[in-house]
């Protein structure tokens, strides 16, 4: 939907640190905008990936792929910017544990409501994913917007900046 | 069968959720005593519902309660029954998107309804944060997200689209929250119902919400100030919860740094103050000495910091100021005595007979006194007050106050918690936000030196830390950043 004069890496991310922090993991990410124009970025998580195979722990500041479902409200992201030429840091805090929604099988499983939760204390690999434009957000009016079957803030960015981190220690598990 | 509240789980454990808030949120919803549970069965429990009130709250209860609903999505007609994942904070759906601060239904997984795919059962689940700090439009505001949302007016909410959901008569969602989408504006307009019920219930006028609008933001500032200051003040309208609400607000307005000190301020306080109101809520003396001895002396300090932040005050006003807080001799012994009592109990748990005191103190030493938002904003203020309350009973007149006064300002102001907020300011922002701290908090050369200095030292590489405190290098032309801001121009 925004004009898109910018290239995919006039933003780019570095993982500065990931540390637990009670029952979380802080993570803390640093921003280069090396554009000549400031550019404009989600701040928060919006959707958190594990994928259990390889240990890696996916945020993303961005709502692509996330499904517009029927709920209490409708929340945009946190936008930021970032002056043309300089960093920011954004620091994040996500669960040190996902629980997911599953369904039992097998022996009186039949399909009943169960989960399954993942503890991220050994994550192999944390990866970020920061969703930007060179413009800010703004609401699409046109008609076909209310079609979309995307988040407006899905439709808002032009580019992701991505960054991995292997953590450095391992927190043990909790007893 | 219709609806449940989910007690158990494979894959979690019974503290992930929080059943019995879920019941009472239904029997807030309700109001009646006809609302029961059934003992758990299969990680279950079967909510029934003997009606004995009318009003659509109760009517819908009943409805989802006690209808087997058999709808036909298009493979013929099932039975589907609802069931209620109540505070399972740590839920991530399989798009990923974060349940905390949230609330949604997910329609049976072959429904093929909006939410189905996320859903890996054949049930329609209604998931909601039972302790969600959420604020939406106010209905008449022009699209203020100012109205909170409680956990049963979310949960409400969501039994709306549930109805709709287990009667196949689900309206059209889309993405946009303004204006609302049809499912959504169906949903609002059932929450208002509750929202009317339950203002009715206490003879006032409902605030509703806005049925066009459905955004929300996640945002305790909406949420009722101080519950300790509504609890010994015993109403959340008293001077003292309007008085720290204005002094939030102040503070807050308008700037992005006072939000994020604020949902610090408020991520730390919530992590004790449910438990220190219910450990105050049986002891009558011990909420009067608080009040007497804490809350009001710290309501007195940020009254007057409001005050100070919308003018510059003199020490000699700031002196007569204080002394104003205390219009006669025998005001300002009975106030010293309470801060002395409160201070001794605060300090070795003295002068209490009961046990609820020494479990308070517990819980403050280890969940309040540690964080530094609390130190700041609540504990230092009172110790200071209590400081100069001592030398105005010694016989310090206006100016010799408001010279104390200044100075212990200089030391306390400068030292407010930095937020990690400030690294992620585009500089021409930071330099208002900066701006703004000068004028409202800082004030004085000496404490506008320490707090750059502190940011600087935080923030050693961020560029618009470097740019803003820079900037005020070359005005100066000094040599290095610490020399300069001995004369921040700001």
């Amino acid at each position: 939907m925004a004009s898109d004069d910018s290239k995919p890496d006039d933003l780019t991310a570095a993982i500065q640190s990931v540390a637990p922090v009670d029952t979380h993991l802080q993570v803390v990410v640093r921003l280069q905008n090396k554009a000549a124009r400031a550019l404009h970025y989600v701040a928060e998580v919006r959707a958190t990936r594990y994928d259990p195979a390889t240990r890696t722990l996916t945020l993303a500041l961005s709502d692509e792929g996330r499904e517009v479902i029927p709920g209490l409200a409708g929340k945009l992201p946190v936008f930021r910017h970032v002056d043309p030429g300089s960093q920011a840091e954004i620091h994040l805090s996500v669960p040190d544990k996902i629980v997911k929604l599953s369904r039992a099988v097998g022996s009186g499983g039949s399909g009943e409501l169960a989960f399954e939760t993942q503890q991220l204390f050994d994550v192999r690999e944390v990866v970020v994913e920061v969703a930007w434009a060179d413009v800010p957000y703004y609401q699409d009016t046109r008609a076909s917007a209310l079609q979309d079957a995307r988040l407006p803030a899905a439709r808002w960015e032009q580019h992701k900046a991505r960054a991995t981190k292997r953590p450095d220690k391992k927190r043990p598990p909790k007893s | 069968m219709a609806t449940f509240i989910l007690q158990d789980a494979t894959g979690i454990g019974s503290d992930d959720l929080d059943p019995a808030q879920g019941f009472i949120d239904m029997s807030i919803i309700a109001n009646d005593t006809g609302l029961g549970i059934a003992d758990p069965a299969a990680g279950k429990q079967r909510m029934t519902y003997t009606r004995t009130g009318n009003g659509p709250p109760r009517l819908r209860l009943d409805a989802m309660i006690n209808t087997a609903f058999s709808p036909n999505y298009g493979s013929g007609a099932n039975n589907v029954d609802t069931i209620v994942v109540a505070g399972l904070k740590s839920l991530v759906l399989g798009d990923g998107s974060l349940m905390a601060n949230n609330a949604t239904v997910l329609p049976p997984r072959s429904s093929g309804l909006p939410g189905a795919s996320l859903n890996p059962t054949e049930q329609c689940l209604i998931i909601y944060d039972t302790k969600l700090t959420v604020c939406v439009a106010r209905a008449g505001s022009g699209g203020s997200l100012d109205l909170p949302v409680s956990p049963p007016v979310a949960l409400y909410h969501e039994f709306s689209h549930a109805f709709r959901v287990v009667t196949n008569s689900l309206l059209a969602v889309t993405g946009i929250c303004d204006p609302s989408s049809p499912e959504e504006r169906a949903a609002i307009i059932d929450e208002n119902d509750l929202r009317t019920d339950l203002a009715s219930r206490q003879g006032a006028s409902a605030t509703l919400r806005d049925p066009g609008n459905h955004c929300g933001i996640t945002d305790s500032d909406c949420e009722s100030c101080c519950i300790i200051a509504t609890l010994v003040s015993r109403s959340p309208g008293s001077r003292q919860v309007q008085m720290l609400r204005c002094a939030r607000d102040h503070f807050v307005r308008g700037t992005d740094v006072g939000h994020a000190f604020f949902e610090h301020f408020f991520h730390n306080y919530y992590a004790f103050s449910p438990q220190a109101c219910t450990l105050m809520a049986g002891d009558q003396s011990l909420r009067c000495q608080l009040l007497e001895g804490f809350v009001d002396p710290l309501l007195d300090f940020w009254n007057v910091m409001v005050e100070r932040g919308r003018r510059v005050m003199s020490s000699t006003q700031l002196g007569a100021a204080f002394i104003a807080l205390h219009p006669d001799r025998l005001h300002a012994e009975r106030r010293h005595a309470a801060l002395l009592r409160t201070s001794a109990y605060w300090d070795s748990g003295a002068g209490q007979s009961t046990e609820a005191p020494a479990q308070l103190l517990a819980l403050l030493r280890d969940r309040a006194w540690p964080s530094p938002y609390m130190q700041w904003a609540l504990v230092a203020p009172v110790r200071l007050m209590h400081a100069l309350l001592t030398r105005y009973l010694a016989g310090a007149d206006a100016p010799a106050i408001g010279r104390a006064f200044t100075e212990a300002l200089d030391e306390w102001a400068p030292e407010v918690p930095i937020s990690t907020l400030w690294a992620a300011l585009p500089a021409a922002q930071m330099r208002r936000e900066l701006g703004f701290c000068e004028r409202a908090l800082l004030q004085t050369t000496k404490s506008k030196n320490r707090f750059r200095q502190r940011l600087g030292e935080r923030f050693p590489d961020i560029t618009a830390v470097a740019r803003v405190l820079g900037r005020v290098q070359a005005l100066d032309e000094g040599d290095t950043w610490r020399a300069t801001t001995a004369n921040p121009t700001t």
